[in-house]
């Protein structure tokens, strides 16, 4: 087992690649389980013209979040895609920000 | 079949434009909406919004949100009117009717399994709502794992 460090809170960065379903093994390591925000909410239709819903997958720099982070399921980040660029085009969002 | 599509339409109008100017290009829309025989079903008008960046020189402009069925020769010819005017900075055509389908299947769908599982366990197939659970915030969840509180 490798995961003896027992240690609370997180551990290195390097965890964050694993699967997101990960049961915590050995101590009392938990690895943040992560769920997609559209299939928690039951979000069917990701509206590109509500913003407010769109906001938290943009990161400062304006570039699109990627799934390993924000945890997206594959089907709603294509939706998500599909969104935050037709967002863009009418300047909602902005394509990139220095 | 053809005819009944919807469509979403997004107009930004300039901000030097008066708002007899954005009176007269929504007539225009309906006009040509009328002429193919089409419906126009809701518009919403934004009012004044802040762009994200610079369009041209313009800073703002007034979001118009129309939502049409019709078809498409009808929608071609709406983006072409639109891509002449000078006092619309940007216009998006989207079809919504096979998203807004494909969304009400899902919801449909989760609401009879829902209903089957629940009759399959002797409960009234819709929750009550004091039954219902309560809305976990991601954020609650993000807590539990960083102060590590699954222990065995």
């Amino acid at each position: 087992m490798s995961e003896e460090r027992g240690g609370r809170g997180r551990g290195g960065k390097k965890d964050d690649k694993g699967k997101g379903g990960d049961r915590p093994r050995g101590g009392g390591f938990f690895r943040r389980r992560r769920v997609c925000k559209f299939c928690a909410d039951k979000i069917d239709y990701i509206n590109y013209k509500d913003v407010r819903l769109l906001s938290p997958f943009i990161p400062e720099r304006g570039k699109i979040q990627p799934r390993r982070i924000s945890g997206t399921c594959a089907k709603h980040q294509r939706a998500l895609q599909t969104a935050i660029s037709r967002a863009r085009q009418l300047a909602l969002i902005p394509y990139v920000t220095d | 079949m053809s005819q009944n599509r919807q469509y979403e339409l997004v107009y930004i109008v300039s901000p030097d434009a008066s708002e007899q100017d954005i009176a007269d290009l929504h007539t225009q829309v309906e006009q040509i909406v009328q002429r193919f025989n089409a419906t126009l079903d809701k518009t919403e008008n934004w009012g004044r919004r802040k762009l994200a960046y610079e369009i041209g020189k313009a800073r703002e402009g007034t979001y118009v949100v129309e939502t049409i069925t019709g078809s498409g020769e009808l929608m071609k010819e709406i983006d072409r009117r639109l891509r002449v005017t000078d006092t619309i900075i940007r216009h998006l055509i989207v079809r919504i009717d096979d998203a807004i389908r494909v969304a009400d299947r899902l919801r449909d769908q989760r609401k009879a399994t829902q209903a089957r599982r629940r009759v399959a366990r002797g409960l009234p197939p819709e929750p009550s709502p004091s039954e219902r659970r309560g809305d976990r915030d991601m954020e609650d969840v993000d807590d539990i794992g960083m102060e590590g509180t699954e222990q065995r």
